[in-house]
């Protein structure tokens, strides 16, 4: 049986290349964390906004993502959606790093859909009263949402939000397929160079699990720190 | 009581190693067909007739002969071109024929057999990029597949280019097209299907003229399956005496095909390699 040759993942160029594949992984779960979030609060007043035009647009967002796997997302903004934009665009952007541009736009559409439906569980969490009650002191729509709603529903909202952000973490690795030079890619990279699979992979599997259990400790942490109150 | 238990295990777990290293041949024999591992994304060695859609090819049919020599059926199989040699070394394909270069690195991995087709390693970039050569691609973008030779080589010849690699070869040659990367990289013959695959568009993209590598292909064999080789072997050098080694040339890369060659530069006559 081969020998598990540590050496490779701890120094030298294989490593480097390893490395260098976790830190562009943590980039595009950073990256679409911070524009998901956004994103994911404003679908979710859509689908519980008055208007009824505004809700299906919510919803209409939320169903056609969801239903849709990763993996066609990636695809089409990487291979279909560039070539629609004007050619003095399209230029600009394929001389940057269109890989990591496409994977982060695929990645915050798809986890926004899903955080979005965990934001409206955490607004229809808080009893309806506190709604009317902010409504009858003369606030419309949005400021009550923002002064009475969102800080307890966000309360309720974050363990659902941190194990969103676990598969966003996860979800990562699908960015491999349009040529984005992550943790999977660079893995199996490693391994083409080298033939030693095991070795390389181990090296993302604990890399993937480290970031996944500091993602999980973080999510004990809040529970324990900020429990949710009952009203 | 236990003592005799423990022998009579320990005689059987022996006996199931011995059995364990039975010869790779004689399983083929007995299961009545051979596993052969094809790209089918590579035309004209496997790949899908779009009429029929067959699996036909060079390959295919080298993968026909040597079941036929060992009177089996031939099972095709379609494997990425990454998974090529870990799925020879798992036993889940008996014999590769999927565009494999035979290399002196990959010869402790798995053990190849006579040469079947030797080709060059070239980069093709549109002719409005003004690149002329392979040197003028230091820094540029340079598209291919993973996982196969292409990427080792690229990084040989101009080290500060940046690679992107893609699931296969046709993903790259889109990315190419559409302007993503200013070279993709292939085998010449796979290239020359390429573009004329793309009609008179074809005309827009030239090949560049220095070899990253010549690459003799050939077939792959499980390491030390010294039975299944002798087969092969014997079944390719029969192939080349018969002349049907110089028509099954001419019927997938001769006058009239998209490479339109009109000689064949080799013969199925060495399984070594130069270097």
């Amino acid at each position: 049986m081969p020998v598990f040759d540590y050496s490779l993942l701890l120094k030298g160029q294989y490593h480097d290349m390893l490395v260098a594949g976790l830190v562009l992984s943590l980039q595009l779960a950073a990256a679409t964390l911070v524009c998901a979030l956004p994103l994911a609060l404003l679908v979710a007043l859509l689908r519980l906004a008055p208007a009824a035009a505004l809700r299906w647009i919510g919803f209409a967002y939320v169903e056609s993502i969801r239903n849709i796997p990763l993996l066609a997302h990636m695809l089409f903004w990487y291979f279909a959606a560039p070539e629609l934009l004007p050619a003095g665009l399209k230029a600009w952007l394929y001389s940057g790093n269109i890989e990591a541009a496409s994977a982060v736009v695929a990645l915050t559409l798809y986890t926004a859909a899903y955080m979005s439906e965990d934001i409206r569980s955490g607004i229809r969490a808080i009893p309806a009263v506190q709604f009317e009650a902010g409504r009858a002191l003369g606030f419309g729509f949005l400021a009550t949402m923002r002064r009475v709603i969102l800080p307890q529903a966000l309360r309720i909202t974050v363990p659902p939000l941190i194990s969103q952000t676990l598969n966003l973490w996860k979800n990562t690795s699908i960015a491999t397929v349009i040529g984005a030079a992550e943790l999977m890619y660079q893995a199996g990279q490693v391994e083409s160079a080298t033939f030693r699979s095991f070795e390389s992979f181990a090296f993302a599997t604990a890399a993937y699990l480290t970031v996944s259990l500091a993602i999980t400790g973080l999510a004990a942490w809040y529970q324990s720190r900020y429990p949710s109150r009952t009203a | 009581m236990q003592r005799r238990l423990f022998t009579a295990l320990l005689a059987a777990g022996l006996a199931f190693a011995g059995a364990a290293q039975a010869d790779q041949l004689a399983d083929i024999k007995q299961k009545g067909r051979l596993v052969v591992g094809v790209l089918g994304t590579d035309e004209p060695n496997s790949f899908l007739d779009p009429k029929t859609r067959e699996l036909v090819g060079y390959e295919v049919d080298l993968g026909n002969a040597v079941a036929k020599a060992l009177g089996v059926k031939a099972q095709f199989k379609q494997i990425a071109i990454a998974a090529r040699i870990p799925e020879l070394q798992q036993g889940h394909v008996d014999l590769l024929a999927a565009s494999l270069t035979h290399n002196k690195e990959r010869e402790a991995q798995i053990d190849f057999s006579l040469t079947t087709f030797v080709t060059g390693q070239k980069a093709m970039v549109r002719k409005s990029s003004g690149v002329k050569d392979v040197p003028e691609l230091a820094g540029k973008r340079v598209l291919t597949a993973k996982g196969g030779t292409q990427e080792p080589n690229i990084r040989k010849a101009a080290p500060t280019a940046e690679v992107v690699t893609y699931e296969n070869s046709q993903q790259a040659f889109l990315a190419l097209q559409q302007g993503k990367g200013v070279a993709y990289v292939n085998d010449e013959l796979s290239l020359l299907v390429d573009i004329a695959k793309l009609g008179p568009k074809g005309q827009e993209y030239t090949m560049l003229p220095t070899n990253l590598s010549i690459e003799p292909l050939a077939l792959g064999i499980k390491k030390g399956e010294a039975g299944l080789k002798a087969v092969v072997d014997e079944t390719l050098r029969a192939l080349e005496k018969s002349g049907d080694a110089e028509k099954l040339y001419m019927k997938w890369f001769g006058p009239g095909t998209k490479t339109n060659s009109n000689t064949r530069s080799f013969k199925f006559e060495t399984d070594k390699i130069a270097g």
